[in-house]
């Protein structure tokens, strides 16, 4: 490991400022840096300035606002668990930020570096996903909001562009008779990375699934929503031995890593998408029928 | 004298007045607040870095080495080669295949080849970088069949068997025709990484023209001096080696305190300035010594009544790309193969082959974790194959008073292991939980392991330990030994019998932290004999003062010498009340009159033997035994593993501090738990391919299970200060096996490998377990 190559550092005090530093050749921003720090050590990113946002309070938030959760960019995982709203309102969020790393990690690492840092297993990703998030993108030249599908361009990889900040994640506050529930198969049961995570969301009207989202991460190049699996559930009836069928075509849709040295083996992935979809569905499921 | 009577003998009393109570550790505080000093914190500004280069080859010869772009950066103060060391380049442990700096070839990714001196971090890293060396590769052997095979390549000189060892007692083959089942298998065991929290390092300054002080992580301050002194080529004493408090070794910092050191040591002297080397988590696991990886083949008879009539053992221990501790480890896994049970008839070959990989080095269990998991997964499978119940088993085979290990030894006192399993099969109500228990996709097991490891190193050779305790004129006392503070707290062990005998208060104690230049020699911090040995020697320095301290309290009380009494930290005579005084008028007093304030201990165990063509003798003084049950729950749809509950037992000899002693049995089960399911050095062409902390998975604090309360036997061993026997490799050795058969007895899967992780467990599930 090496040594963080030389780097100078901008510590903004407001997102304005942000974005004018965002405009310096080689800037990053820098959130938690629990990614960023080890990446520079490892030579996996260059940067020449490095834009602190952590003075920037403007980003750190989380409230409901025009019939949607709005989570600031620079919201600590540890806000994530604490805040009511998201556990009342958004448990497979609550859930997800939960299991993201070590309590050092949860109250250090934010829900923006997390999507950013765009790792196919990023934990908080494919909960945002199943919630219907939208990206919000602020530059100096303005704002533009994408779905979050469209965010991830790759492992490690998004479609921002140069000088542009992520500055909010957002989705439509989740409606009475909704209920959703996250999966997570690790190495260990503490502080540990995904080898496949699942997130479910669904809606019900009576026993019928009107709306229904799930997603899966570290099973593709980026986490991903499975939709041949929402199109199997959506209008339909919906019931524990539906989803067991539902869930086991899981197996072929998913696109592990067929690396040899991957933290699991192809093959495992397949099998366990499956039973973490099973899994997933039939908490969220029961959740929603809860969710009066 | 047989120091387990010490108390009603010479004491005069019935009970303990600090021995065999938990204690709150004297370092306690400075270790919860951050103040306790470790090597780093010693480290002056302006101090010389010293960096590293490693080999990129598994096995090349060094064709060119140029150093000249590195010496032309900026702050960059020299870099060093074999040619450079002024002493021996060679720095082998047991056998002397280990150069220092390597020079002409280097047998493994890793190899130090070259030191580079910088002024800070940067130039350091800049010049690592910038040395040349040009390799003419050799073919490599990566694995024990092929550096094996006829047409190997030879790593080194000798060929590729590094060593050999064996046990021939009684008539295998006899045995095995009166077997009625018959067990055989094959057990490997991984690399393991010691993960040590402190990664390693050495801070060397010199002192004047010759002399050198070295502060640094290690197991054994005086193995660093031998080894320092012999690269600098000095006498043992221009050398002070201090070790700092050490965050955790496992066995890892015994073989890298030397290592490190010397090169540090090499700078300071060289440069004249202050230097040190610290290694970062990425050297750390990529590397440095690891548990060396090994094969067990193993074949057990056993007679129509449950009693082991045979056992064959084949050992093939992976060194890597030094012996290193192979032969001690060997032998070990060699005298222990039969695991805590009587065979009447063994026949085991150990043969140890060099690879070119990280060598293998010190480890917590030393052989033994790799022995007992494949003794209890056999016990298990032959239990299975009797239809018998396998605590019966165990309990029908074990080891009591007068019987006889594999090597032969006669065990005439000190055998704890039956009480053991009683123990945690009572405890657990072994036969209640033993019913099959299924929920769903969960599915519950219970399994049984045990162990016996001898105290001591081994080989039969030589071993004593030495320690020295200073009354001080205002009563309070300082106490000095070589035997390492790693987290353990081994010393305070030392100071607590040192308390019991002169009748002091804890407090009235200061440890000092091991410094070769005010020391004698209390040897390594290992192989289970720093608190067995090195606490003899305590003891014995304390006899020597307490006598000085009775003679003196006899003369002014005018009372006879055994009627004086000694306790918290006042002398009083029994017949008088009305005659006492406390310490520190005492310490004055005997100052005053010339009666010696300070004592020096020495102690040697009984001397061992063994015949090198049958290795049958006496291997060990003494063994700790251990057994531990282990209840799982499996989860059949993703093969995960949880560690429900474990009930653990140990023979300690003695507990001098059940408290200490619990800290080493819950860390053994973290410990243990991690090799059993998760950890393993993975390998590939010859590099680590996990040399971090995100894909080396250790287990957290979440996969710490409920521990049941200790079972502490005491079986006191007659030699060691009131019978203690060492308890933190033992306590490693049982977890991995009660795990396994756990898992066999929830799934029906007997794994022969380890670890068991979800993904194995959920492939062999798939075919065909349950
Ligand atoms: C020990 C450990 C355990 C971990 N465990 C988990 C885990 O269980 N699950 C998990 O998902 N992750 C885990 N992580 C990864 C990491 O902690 C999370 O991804 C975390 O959320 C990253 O947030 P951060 O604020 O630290 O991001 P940083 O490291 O500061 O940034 C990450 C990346 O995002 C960019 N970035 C940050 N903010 C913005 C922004 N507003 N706009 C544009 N770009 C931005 C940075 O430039 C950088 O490229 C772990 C990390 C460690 C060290």
């Amino acid at each position: 490991m090496n040594l963080i190559p030389d780097v100078e550092v901008h510590r903004p005090k407001s997102l304005e400022e942000a974005l004018k530093h965002m405009e310096a050749p080689g800037a990053k921003p820098l959130a938690g840096g629990t990614d960023l720090i080890i990446d520079l050590r490892e030579g996996a990113c260059e940067a020449r300035n490095l834009v602190d946002l952590t003075k920037v309070k403007e980003l750190d938030y989380i409230r409901e606002f025009g019939g949607r959760i709005r989570i600031g960019a620079m919201t600590h995982h540890t806000d994530l668990v604490a805040s009511d709203l998201i556990r009342t309102k958004a448990q497979v969020l609550s859930e997800a930020a939960n299991l993201v790393g070590s309590i050092q990690i949860r109250n250090l690492g934010t829900v923006g570096g997390n999507i950013c840092n765009a790792s196919p297993g990023a934990d908080t990703a494919t909960p945002l996903l199943a919630l219907g998030a939208e990206a919000t993108i602020s530059s100096s030249g303005g704002v533009r909001v994408i779905p979050l599908g469209e965010f991830f361009a790759g492992p490690k990889r998004t479609s921002l562009n140069p000088g542009e900040l992520l500055t909010e994640l957002s989705f439509p506050t989740p409606p009475a008779g909704s209920g959703g529930a996250f999966q997570k198969l690790g190495r260990r049961k503490g502080c540990t990375l995904s080898l496949i995570n699942i997130a479910a969301y669904v809606e019900l009207d009576g026993d019928t699934c009107s709306e229904v989202r799930v997603a899966v991460g570290a099973c593709a190049p980026t986490p991903v929503r499975i939709t041949d699996v929402e199109e199997m559930l959506k209008g339909k009836k919906i019931d524990e031995a539906v989803i067991g069928e539902v869930s086991s075509a899981c197996y072929g849709l998913v696109q592990p890593s067929q690396r040899a040295h991957s933290r699991a083996s192809e093959e495992y992935r397949r099998e366990m998408s499956c039973v973490l979809m099973r899994r997933a569905l039939t908490t969220a499921l029961e959740r929603a029928r809860g969710n009066k | 004298m047989e120091y387990d009577k010490i108390l009603e003998d010479l004491l005069g009393r019935k009970e303990f007045l600090i021995v065999g109570k938990s204690i709150i550790r004297t370092d306690a505080l400075d270790k919860a607040l951050g103040r306790a000093k470790y090597t780093s914190d010693y480290i002056q500004p302006g101090t010389v870095v010293v960096k590293e280069v490693y080999s990129t080859h598994p096995h090349a010869l060094i064709k060119r080495l140029d150093t000249s772009a590195a010496l032309e950066i900026p702050g960059v103060l020299a870099v060093y080669t074999g040619a450079d060391v002024p002493g021996e380049n060679q720095i082998g442990y047991a056998m002397p295949d280990q150069p220092f700096l390597c020079d002409e070839k280097v047998h493994f990714i890793g190899d130090p080849i070259a030191i580079v001196c910088a002024e800070d971090e940067y130039a350091a890293q800049e010049a690592r970088d910038a040395v040349v060396v040009e390799y003419d590769p050799l073919p490599a052997n990566f694995t024990i069949d092929e550096t094996l095979a006829k047409d190997a390549i030879h790593i080194h000189e000798g060929g590729n068997i590094a060593l050999t060892s064996r046990i021939r007692k009684g008539d295998v083959e006899k045995g095995f025709s009166e077997a009625k089942v018959e067990v055989e298998g094959t057990y490997e065991t991984p690399y393991q990484d010691h993960a040590y929290i402190e990664p390693d390092v050495a801070y060397a300054f010199p002192e004047g023209a010759g002399k050198v002080t070295v502060i640094g992580a290690m197991q054994s301050p005086f193995l660093v001096r031998e080894k320092v002194a012999g690269v600098l080529g000095w006498n043992l004493n221009q050398v002070r080696v201090i070790q700092a408090l050490t965050g955790g070794a496992f066995g890892g910092k015994d073989d890298t305190g030397p290592l490190v050191s010397a090169k540090a040591a090499m700078a300071a002297v060289k440069l004249g300035r202050p230097a040190a080397l610290v290694y970062d988590r990425f050297e750390v696991t990529a590397y440095t010594p690891k548990r060396f990886p090994s094969r067990i083949h193993l074949r057990t008879g056993v007679d129509k009544d449950g009693m082991l009539t045979a056992t064959k053992v084949d050992i093939k221990l992976d060194c890597g790309a030094y012996a290193n501790r192979a032969p001690y480890w060997l032998w070990r896994q060699t005298v222990h193969a039969t695991g805590p049970y009587e065979v009447p008839n063994v026949h085991v070959d150990g043969t140890a082959v060099y690879t070119n990989k990280v060598f293998g080095g010190s480890y917590r269990g030393f052989g033994n974790l790799a022995v007992h998991f494949a003794v209890d997964s056999h016990m298990d499978r032959l239990a299975n194959e009797l239809g018998m119940d396998p605590v019966e088993l165990r309990l029908r085979n074990v080891l009591t008073v007068g019987k006889r290990t594999a090597s032969n030894q006669l065990l005439d006192h000190s055998v704890g292991i039956e009480e053991c399993i009683r123990g945690v099969a009572e405890a657990s109500d072994w036969a209640e939980i033993r019913k099959p228990r299924r929920k769903g996709n969960k599915v519950r097991g219970v399994g049984i392991g045990t162990a016996h490891h001898g105290i001591s190193t081994s080989r039969g050779a030589p071993d004593w330990s030495a320690a020295s305790v200073i009354l001080n004129e205002d009563g309070s006392f300082t106490y000095r030994t070589s035997i390492c503070e790693l987290g353990q707290g081994t010393p305070i062990g030392h100071a607590k019998i040192v308390a019991e005998i002169v009748g002091a208060k804890m407090e009235a104690f200061h440890i000092e932290i091991p410094d070769t230049d005010t020391m004698a020699n209390a040897r390594p911090t290992h192989g289970s004999r720093g608190l067995a040995l090195g606490g003899t020697a305590a003891a014995d320095a304390a006899l020597k003062l307490r006598e000085q301290m009775v003679n003196t309290a006899a003369t002014l009380f005018e009372c006879e010498k055994d009627r004086i009494d000694l306790r918290n930290s006042m002398a009083s005579c029994k017949d008088d009340p009305s005659k006492k005084m406390a310490f520190k008028e005492l310490a004055h007093e005997m100052y005053v009159r010339g009666a010696n304030p300070a004592a020096y201990g020495f102690f040697t165990p009984p001397r061992r033997f063994f015949d090198p063509e049958t290795g049958l003798g006496v291997s060990y003084p003494a063994y700790t035994f251990a057994a531990t049950v282990c209840e799982v729950e499996v989860d059949l749809e993703t093969g995960q593993v949880e560690i429900l509950k474990i009930w653990p037992a140990m023979d300690v000899g003695k507990a001098i501090d059940p408290l200490l002693i619990d800290g080493q049995i819950h860390g053994a089960i973290s410990h243990g738990i991690g090799i059993a399911l998760m950890e393993s050095i993975r390998l590939d062409a010859g590099e680590v391919i996990n040399p971090n902390l995100t894909d080396y998975v250790i287990p957290s604090s979440m996969d710490t299970p409920e521990v049941a309360e200790s079972i502490l036997v005491e079986k006191p061993y007659r030699h060691s200060a009131f019978g203690a026997k060492g308890v933190g490799e033992p306590a490693i050795i049982s977890i991995v096996p009660a795990i396994s058969n756990a898992i066999y007895h929830a799934t029906g899967v007997s794994f022969n490998t380890i670890p068991i992780t979800a993904e194995r467990l959920h492939a062999a599930l798939r075919r065909g377990g349950q």
